[in-house]
C-alpha cells in the first residue's frame, strides 16, 4: 500500500509530473480504499471500470503542468447530473435513472481532467441534515462510525474525511454543505448565490441551492472552486464575475481585519464546549491584529421558518416532474393517470420528501401563497439587507457551524423539526446568497469535530480562504 | 326566450413565431415528425433550468402594443402547478401575476357600427406536449412542448357571436400583420376558448367554457348553440353549472366535458429560475418604431385613395399585396387593380409570390403611371404582363415594341367602317334597338385584329360610326 492519498493534492501533483506515479496508482488506492471502508455507505454508484480507463487514458498523456487537478480522483454527489452514471437523489424513485447529460460543473470537472470515482450518499433529494433519509441507508462518521455524518452532503464528506477521495463536490441549500463539513471535520464551502452554474443540480429550493467544494484543507478547497465557477448560459441565475484565482491572498496576515459575531450565534442554544473552542480562536484572531465585535443581528432567530416555507413551497414544485410519465420509477398496474401519479409518488418518494413535499404544497395553497411564501421572501430580504449593512463596517461574520458535535446515527429519528435546528446556525447564509466557509476548530472531550462558519460579503470567497487558512495554520 | 342577453368573453392562444422554443434551444418547429424537436430541458430532466428568449419577449411586448395595452415593464414568470401528461414539468411557466399587457382594446365593427372590445391582459407562457389517444395508449409529441404562446384574455364585452367572430377576425389580422404568429387555427397556432353566459337583469348568468373550437366561424356557431341550451335550461327551471364545453361540429350543439371544481388551485409562485428583469425604454421604443403598419392605418390609406371598400378589404385579406402597396407613389386604384386582376391571376396560374417574380416596386410604379397618364391602355399592359413579371427587361422599351406593334387609331376606324359596310343587317338591328348586334359587331372587330384592338377604344368608335349610319 502506497497512500499516496495521505499526501496533497500538490505533493501528489509532483509525482505525477515526475512520473514517479500516475492516476491509476491515485484511482486504484481509491477503490481499495473505499472497498475496505465500505461500512462507511460513502457511495450509492461507483464509477469504477470508466475511472480506471480514464486514468489509464490519461497515464498516456502528458501531465498538464500547470493544473494541479489533473488526474485527481474527484466524488460527487448524487444529486448532480453525470452523463452516463446512475444518478438518483438517494431516492428510489430514480434508482435507476442513468442520466443523457452532464451538469456544467460535471463538464468543467472533466475539462480539468480530474477522475471521477463515484456518486455519493446522501439524504433523500438532500431533504435532511444527517443522510439519515437516504433510500441507500446513512453513510458514517469516520471519526465515529456510530455517529451521523450530518447532511444532506454527507456521502461526500464522509469520503473525504476518511481520506477514501481527496476532494469532492456537495450541494448546499441551508448548510449541506457546511454542516457535515463540521461533523466530520473537513473544509467546505458554500459559494455565492450565483457563482457556481446550478445547471444538472436536481433542484430542491432552487433561489438557495448552490454547488461547493469539500477538501481536506483550505487551499485545495479554493484550488477545487477556481474551477468551478462561472456565468453559464443554461442557468440564468448564475453571474458574470471578473476570473480570478481563490487561492491568490492564503498566507497573507489579517491584521486590521473587522469581525462581528452575532449574539445569537454565541446564545444558550450552542453547546458550551463549542462556544469555548470558537472563544479560542476569537483570541487567536486579536492576537493576530484583527478586531471582534458581538453585535445584535436581526431576524437570524426566525431563519428556520422562512427557510422552510422557501424550500418546501419551491420542493413541491420541483418534485412535480417526478410522475411516472417520462422517467424514474412508475408503479405499475394503475387503473388511471391519477391513480398512477398517486402510486408512482407514494411508493417513490419517502417518508420525509413526502412531508415537505405536502407541506410545500400547502404552504402555496390559495391564499397561504401570500399569507406565507411572499411573507417568507419579505423577510429573506429584509435578512439580507442586514447583512449587507454589517459587511459594510466589518469583513466577515463569524459563528460556530453547529450547535451540537454530531449525534448518534439512532438519535434525534422521531423529531421531523430536529433536522431543520441543526442548521439553524448556516441557514442565514443561504438566505442571503452570501459564500459561507467550515474549517475545523478543535475537537470535544470524545474527539469529535468542531467547526467554525465564517460568512463573507458576496463574491469575497478569495478572502475568506484568506482569513480560514490563517486559522487553519494556527490551530494545527 | 328574446329578453335573455348574451354575454361572452373569449381567450385565445396564439404561438409566436420564434426560431427556438420560450425556454429552451429547441427548434420550434412540430407537426412534422414527433419528438425530433426536443432536448432535456424540454423533457424536463431532472436538474435541467430554463433559459429566456429575448424575441419571444419581443413578440409578446408586440403584440400587447398592438392591442393598445398598456405595458408591464417589469418581466417577471410564475409557475402555475399543476399534473397533467403533457406538461412535463409537472408546472407551466407563464405570467399570472404580472401580465406583459394589460387593459388594452381592439376596436371592431359589426354592420356597420363600431365597437371597442378590451383586453383584460396579454400574458406569455409555453405550451405543452401533444397528446394523441390511441385505444389502450395515449402517446406524446414534445415538439410542441415549451412553443412561445401568447395568451390573450378579453373583456366579456362582446354580446352576439358575430361581435366575437369580428373580434378574432380582427385579432387574427393584428397578429398577422405584426408577424407575431401564422394564427393558422386548423394547425392550432391559434386556438380559442369561448366563455358564455345568459342572464334576463344586469346581473350576468353563470358562464360556460367551450374549449378549442377548430375555425372562426364554427366559434359563431358554437355561441349561438350554447346560448340557446342555457336559455332552455333556464326557461325549464333548471341552473347553469359551471361547466367546461366543447363543440361538436356535426350536431352543432356543445357537448359537457367536465363540470369546474371550485377554484382550482395552481399555486402559483415566481419562477426562481428566472430573475425578473426591467425593459428597458429604448428597447420598447424600438420595437413601437419597428412595428408594422397596422390594417386599420393601411385601410384608412386605402379608402382616402379612393379604392372601392369592397377591394379595400380584399387587398388586407392578401398580406402579400397589402405589404406591396405600401410606399408605393402613384395611382393607388391602378395599383391595386392591377395587383388583384392580372396580376394576382398570373400569381395563382403560376403559383409564385410577388417577391419571387422580377416586378421590383420601382418597375411597377412607372407601369402604373403610365398607364394613369394613359400613355398606354389596359390592352399594352395585359401584353406585357407576363415578359414583366419573368424578365429584366426595360419597361419603356417593352412599352415602345408593344405600341408599335399595337393598332393605330387610324387603322381601328378603318376597320370598324369596313365592317359596318360588310354587315348591313347589323346595322339595321342596331337601329332596331337589338343590343346583340353591338355584341356581334364588336366580336368581328376583335377577329379581324385579332385581339389587339383597345376594347373600349373599338366600342366608342363602333357606337360612333353606327350613329352616322
Amino acid at each position: 500500500m502506497n497512500n499516496y492519498l495521505d499526501l496533497s493534492i500538490k505533493e501528489i501533483h509532483e509525482l505525477l509530473v515526475a512520473k514517479k506515479i500516475t492516476p491509476v496508482d491515485l484511482v486504484e488506492e481509491c477503490y481499495t480504499r473505499i472497498g475496505e471502508n465500505s461500512d462507511l455507505n460513502s457511495f450509492i454508484t461507483l464509477n469504477k471500470t470508466e475511472a480506471i480507463e480514464y486514468a489509464r487514458k490519461l497515464a498516456e498523456e502528458e501531465v498538464e503542468v500547470d493544473n494541479l487537478l489533473w488526474g485527481i480522483p474527484i466524488a460527487i454527489k448524487d444529486n448532480i447530473s453525470t452523463k452516463n452514471i446512475r444518478t438518483t437523489c438517494a431516492s428510489k424513485m430514480l434508482e435507476n435513472y442513468v442520466p443523457i447529460y452532464d451538469a456544467t460543473v460535471i463538464e468543467k470537472v472533466k475539462a480539468a481532467k480530474m477522475i471521477i470515482i463515484g456518486k455519493t450518499n446522501m439524504d433523500e433529494f438532500a431533504m435532511g441534515s444527517a443522510s439519515r433519509t437516504s433510500y441507500f441507508g446513512a453513510p458514517k462518521n469516520p471519526v465515529d462510525k456510530t455517529k451521523i455524518t450530518g447532511g444532506s452532503s454527507g456521502g461526500s464528506a464522509s469520503c473525504v474525511a476518511g481520506n477514501l477521495v481527496p476532494i469532492a463536490l456537495g450541494s448546499d441549500t441551508g448548510g449541506s454543505i457546511r454542516q457535515p463539513a463540521s461533523y466530520t471535520g473537513i473544509v467546505g464551502m458554500k459559494p455565492t448565490y450565483g457563482r457556481v452554474s446550478r445547471y444538472g443540480l436536481i433542484a430542491y429550493g432552487s433561489s438557495l441551492d448552490q454547488i461547493g467544494p469539500m477538501t481536506r484543507n483550505v487551499y485545495e478547497n479554493a484550488l477545487l472552486l477556481n474551477t468551478l465557477v462561472g456565468k453559464d448560459k443554461k442557468d440564468l441565475t448564475s453571474v458574470e464575475r471578473e476570473k480570478e484565482d481563490f487561492t491568490r491572498l492564503i498566507g497573507k496576515n489579517i491584521d486590521g481585519m473587522k469581525i462581528a459575531i452575532p449574539e445569537f450565534f454565541v446564545s444558550s442554544i450552542v453547546s458550551p464546549i463549542i462556544i469555548e473552542k470558537l472563544n479560542h480562536v476569537v483570541e487567536i484572531l486579536k492576537e493576530n491584529g484583527a478586531t471582534v465585535e458581538y453585535v445584535d443581528m436581526k431576524y437570524l432567530d426566525q431563519v428556520v421558518t422562512i427557510y422552510q416555507i422557501i424550500t418546501m413551497g419551491e420542493a413541491s414544485s420541483n418534485l412535480a416532474r417526478f410522475d411516472g410519465v417520462k422517467f424514474g420509477y412508475r408503479a405499475e398496474n394503475s387503473e388511471s393517470v391519477e391513480d398512477m401519479y398517486a402510486n408512482t409518488r407514494y411508493e417513490g418518494f419517502g417518508t420525509e420528501v413526502k412531508r415537505r413535499i405536502m407541506v410545500g404544497s400547502y404552504l402555496l395553497s390559495g391564499e397561504n401563497a401570500k399569507i406565507y411564501y411572499d411573507k417568507a421572501l419579505m423577510i429573506r430580504n429584509a435578512l439580507k439587507q442586514e447583512f449587507n449593512k454589517f459587511f459594510e463596517k466589518y469583513d466577515f461574520v463569524f459563528g460556530p457551524t453547529t450547535t451540537t458535535v454530531a449525534y448518534g446515527l439512532d438519535e434525534n429519528l422521531d423529531d421531523p423539526r430536529k433536522s431543520f435546528m441543526d442548521d439553524t446556525l448556516v441557514m442565514p447564509v443561504n438566505m442571503a446568497g452570501l459564500p459561507g466557509i467550515n474549517i475545523p476548530m478543535g475537537k470535544d472531550s470524545d474527539n469529535m469535530p468542531i467547526g467554525l462558519h465564517i460568512i463573507g460579503a458576496h463574491f469575497e470567497e478569495a478572502r475568506m480562504y484568506q482569513i480560514a487558512s490563517f486559522l487553519e495554520n494556527k490551530l494545527k | 326566450m328574446n329578453d335573455y342577453k348574451t354575454t361572452i368573453g373569449i381567450e385565445v392562444h396564439c404561438e409566436l413565431k420564434t426560431n427556438s422554443k420560450m425556454f429552451s434551444d429547441s427548434i420550434n418547429n412540430y407537426g412534422g415528425v414527433a419528438n425530433v424537436n426536443i432536448n432535456e430541458v424540454d423533457f424536463a430532466l431532472p436538474g435541467t433550468l430554463p433559459c429566456m428568449n429575448e424575441y419571444g419577449i419581443e413578440l409578446g411586448l408586440k403584440a400587447a402594443l398592438a392591442l393598445n395595452c398598456e405595458i408591464n415593464k417589469k418581466v417577471v414568470f410564475d409557475r402555475k402547478n399543476y399534473f397533467y401528461p403533457d406538461l412535463p414539468k409537472g408546472y407551466q411557466i407563464t405570467q399570472a401575476r404580472n401580465p406583459i399587457g394589460v387593459n388594452g382594446y381592439v376596436e371592431i365593427e359589426v354592420d356597420g357600427v363600431k365597437k371597442k372590445i378590451g383586453i383584460h391582459d396579454i400574458h406569455i407562457e409555453e405550451d405543452t406536449c401533444k397528446s394523441t389517444h390511441a385505444e389502450t395508449k395515449s402517446y406524446l409529441d414534445f415538439n410542441r412542448n415549451g412553443v412561445p404562446l401568447i395568451e390573450i384574455v378579453s373583456e366579456p364585452d362582446m354580446s352576439n357571436e358575430k361581435e366575437a367572430m369580428a373580434y378574432l377576425e380582427k385579432l387574427r389580422e393584428l397578429l398577422l400583420y405584426t408577424n407575431v404568429s401564422d394564427c393558422k387555427m386548423e394547425e392550432g397556432s391559434m386556438r380559442c376558448d369561448v366563455n358564455v353566459s345568459v342572464s334576463k337583469t344586469d346581473k350576468l348568468g353563470t358562464r360556460t367554457e367551450t374549449k378549442n373550437i377548430g375555425s372562426i366561424s364554427s366559434v359563431g356557431r358554437a355561441i349561438l348553440a350554447e346560448a340557446k341550451r342555457q336559455i332552455e335550461e333556464l326557461e325549464a327551471g333548471r341552473e347553469i353549472l359551471e361547466e367546461t364545453r366543447r363543440f361538436d361540429e356535426k350536431k352543432d350543439c356543445t357537448i359537457l366535458m367536465r363540470v369546474k371544481e371550485t377554484g382550482n388551485d395552481y399555486r402559483y409562485f415566481p419562477e426562481p429560475n428566472l430573475p425578473p428583469y426591467t425593459l428597458e425604454d429604448s428597447f420598447i421604443n424600438r420595437v413601437k418604431e419597428n412595428m408594422e403598419v397596422l390594417p386599420d392605418v393601411r385601410r384608412k390609406t386605402y379608402l382616402d385613395a379612393g379604392i372601392h371598400p369592397v377591394n379595400v378589404e380584399k387587398i388586407i385579406a392578401n398580406k402579400e399585396i397589402s405589404d406591396y402597396l405600401l410606399g408605393l407613389n402613384c395611382n393607388l386604384v391602378i395599383a391595386s387593380n392591377l395587383l388583384l386582376g392580372e396580376i394576382s391571376a398570373y400569381l395563382n396560374k403560376t403559383e409564385k409570390k410577388l417577391e419571387e417574380t422580377k416586378l421590383s416596386k420601382e418597375k411597377f410604379t412607372v407601369l402604373v403611371n403610365k398607364l394613369d397618364s394613359k400613355e398606354i391602355n389596359n390592352q399594352i399592359f395585359k401584353e406585357i404582363v407576363d415578359t414583366l413579371m419573368e424578365t429584366e427587361e426595360d419597361i419603356n422599351k417593352l412599352v415602345e415594341n408593344q405600341k408599335a406593334n399595337a393598332l393605330s387609331e387610324t387603322d381601328l376606324t378603318n376597320i370598324v367602317e369596313k365592317l359596318i359596310l360588310e354587315n348591313p343587317e347589323s346595322v339595321e338591328d342596331y337601329k332596331q334597338g337589338k343590343d346583340r348586334a353591338i355584341k356581334y359587331l364588336m366580336g368581328q372587330i376583335m377577329k379581324e385584329t385579332r385581339g389587339k384592338a383597345d376594347p373600349a377604344l373599338a366600342n366608342q368608335l363602333l357606337l360612333q360610326k353606327l350613329s352616322e349610319q
